[in-house]
């Protein structure tokens, strides 16, 4: 699904968000991007949906290169891809419904397919009775599952998400990463930047470990599986 | 074949305009004034032109070329008809009346009125025979005028022509200037106007760059983004144009009876007009142009920006 070949990423004045990152995804993979603050986490996801170009290196999502895709083709792949952010990117003067129905309106789909689609998944996040609010009248987490909602109302092949706990406490924070968990549960890659330990300990997936924009270490699920049984075991 | 996807979203994109348009009356009604203040100014001086043109046309329709003969009230007919064929064979006449001597002189009786007495001492009729001459109707400019008076000047027997020369050059001088002004003062007007539009929707785009970047984050592309404020821009225009021409007409109708004399001098007599259905149509497809072209000149970097 992603494949990155040592890629840079350089900004204006030298300083590099990036340098030298090859990494590997497989169709159906679930990722932690994971270290300290400015560790290039961000930086990684918006090169993965074209926010950013890299300055060396190749990157492919869905089998294209997307370092040589023409700044038209960038909305194309976005379609493609569902991302969630930290502070929601909702927009504050539209119902929890038009927040949804912007990705399908977008993609062309039928005014009845919105419908149906946005209600649905609404339903699923647990924000059926919220559909005519405005987001300002939810709860952090509430808007966070509109955004995830809004991220998922296309079923895309791949999700992103940049610290989608970040501004929430510890129990909606797991309550978000469920509703992760199961779109992943149902065949999409999902990749999630976060520096939340207590989520890394939760969730046993790879884990990809960044430092001053490089890829210091790669961990799987079974060089760590018995501390999560453990924690597992103890939320059970 | 139409892709039904693309038709919904364009459906999608209008929405989102008619949306954005509604939550921003201000900044839309903002532009729309600004650009009907602009356009009555343009539309208030193309009005004037376009009466110092008609003043001109009329004044043409009336036109006549009076060609002096050496030929006196004995002079056979047979010499006056040849002359009379001569001319008609001249390109660029369309009627011609040939005003004998006797009956030149009862004309100047006439327009003499009470003082006519003054032609009773003359012991001989001192007036000579002249053709009046009117030239086609599509024939007006004072260039074509010249060449066909040179023309006729030339001829055998003919010792004069006069045409109104001094009045016809000077007035269609006085209305190119008119227009040459008009053209520089539209130019300038539109160029302010669309940079009046431009920071407009540099406004609008400002209050709407969360929804802009949420757009492009989920996959909109340049075109669902610009269409809207396009046809803003172009709505905006066409409103600005209508107000405009509503303003001037109401003007019109109040001005004319202020201004009185002063524009029976100016116009010479004749009732001032107003646009007609094509100046009208002229006037709002500008301002549609001035709306669509200030978006589109403010849009051009909006790549960089989303």
């Amino acid at each position: 699904m992603i494949q990155m070949y040592h890629v840079d990423l350089r900004y204006a004045g030298g300083t590099y968000g990036l340098r030298d990152v090859s990494l590997v995804l497989e169709r159906g993979d679930f990722v932690f991007l994971t270290g300290a603050s400015g560790a290039g986490k961000t930086s990684l996801l918006r090169l993965l949906f074209g926010a950013e170009k890299p300055s060396a290196g190749q990157i492919l999502v869905a089998g294209r290169n997307i370092t040589r895709l023409p700044a038209a083709q960038i909305p194309h792949l976005r379609r493609q891809i569902g991302v969630i952010f930290q502070d929601f990117k909702l927009l504050t003067e539209r119902s929890v419904f038009e927040n949804v129905a912007i990705a399908l309106e977008i993609a062309g789909a039928s005014r009845s397919e919105i419908r149906t689609r946005v209600w649905s998944m609404l339903k699923r996040l647990g924000l059926g009775h919220r559909i005519d609010h405005k987001p300002r009248m939810l709860s952090g987490g509430e808007q966070q599952r509109v955004a995830i909602a809004r991220a998922l109302v296309n079923d895309p092949p791949l999700l992103l998400a940049d610290e989608p706990t970040g501004n929430l406490d510890p129990a909606l924070a797991l309550d978000i990463m469920d509703i992760i968990a199961d779109a992943h549960a149902r065949g999409t890659t999902v990749v999630v930047a976060t520096h939340d330990p207590a989520l890394l300990e939760r969730y046993r997936h790879r884990r990809v470990v960044l430092d001053g924009g490089r890829l210091v270490s790669e961990r799987s699920p079974d060089e760590y599986s018995g501390g999560l049984r453990q924690l597992g075991a103890t939320r059970a | 074949m139409i892709d039904v996807r693309l038709t919904r979203r364009i459906r999608a994109a209008l929405r989102s305009g008619a949306r954005g348009a509604r939550e921003r009356p201000l900044v839309f009604a903002l532009a729309v004034a600004t650009m009907a203040g602009g356009l009555l100014v343009l539309g208030t001086y193309m009005l004037v032109v376009a009466n110092l043109r008609g003043v001109l046309a009329r004044a043409g329709a009336d036109l006549r070329l009076v060609a002096f003969t050496d030929f006196g009230a004995s002079t056979p007919a047979a010499q006056v008809g040849a002359l009379e064929a001569r001319m008609r064979a001249q390109d660029g006449v369309a009627e011609l009346e040939y005003v004998a001597p006797d009956e030149a002189l009862a004309r100047l009786r006439t327009d003499l009125g009470p003082d006519a007495g003054v032609l009773d001492g003359l012991d001989h009729n001192p007036l000579p025979g002249a053709f009046e001459i009117a030239p086609p109707r599509d024939v007006r400019d004072p260039a074509q005028l010249r060449a066909l008076a040179d023309r006729i000047r030339a001829l055998p027997g003919v010792t004069e022509v006069r045409w109104g020369e001094p009045w016809v050059e000077g007035y269609a001088r006085v209305v190119r200037i008119a227009e040459w002004l008009g053209a520089g003062l539209g130019a300038f007007l539109l160029f302010v106007l669309g940079a009046i539009v431009a920071s407009t929707v540099r406004l609008s785009l400002h209050a709407r760059a969360d929804e802009i970047q949420i757009q492009r984050l989920v996959g909109a592309g340049g075109w669902f983004v610009r269409l809207p404020f396009c046809l803003e821009g172009a709505l905006q225009g066409m409103l600005a144009a209508l107000l405009a021409l509503a303003v001037l007409r109401g003007l019109f109708a109040l001005g004319l009876p202020l201004l009185g004399d002063a524009l029976a001098w100016v116009l010479g007599g004749q009732p001032a007009i107003f646009f007609g259905a094509a100046e009208s149509a002229a006037l709002i497809g500008l301002g549609v142009l001035l709306g669509l072209g200030g978006t589109l000149a403010s849009l051009v970097n909006l790549d960089e920006r989303a």
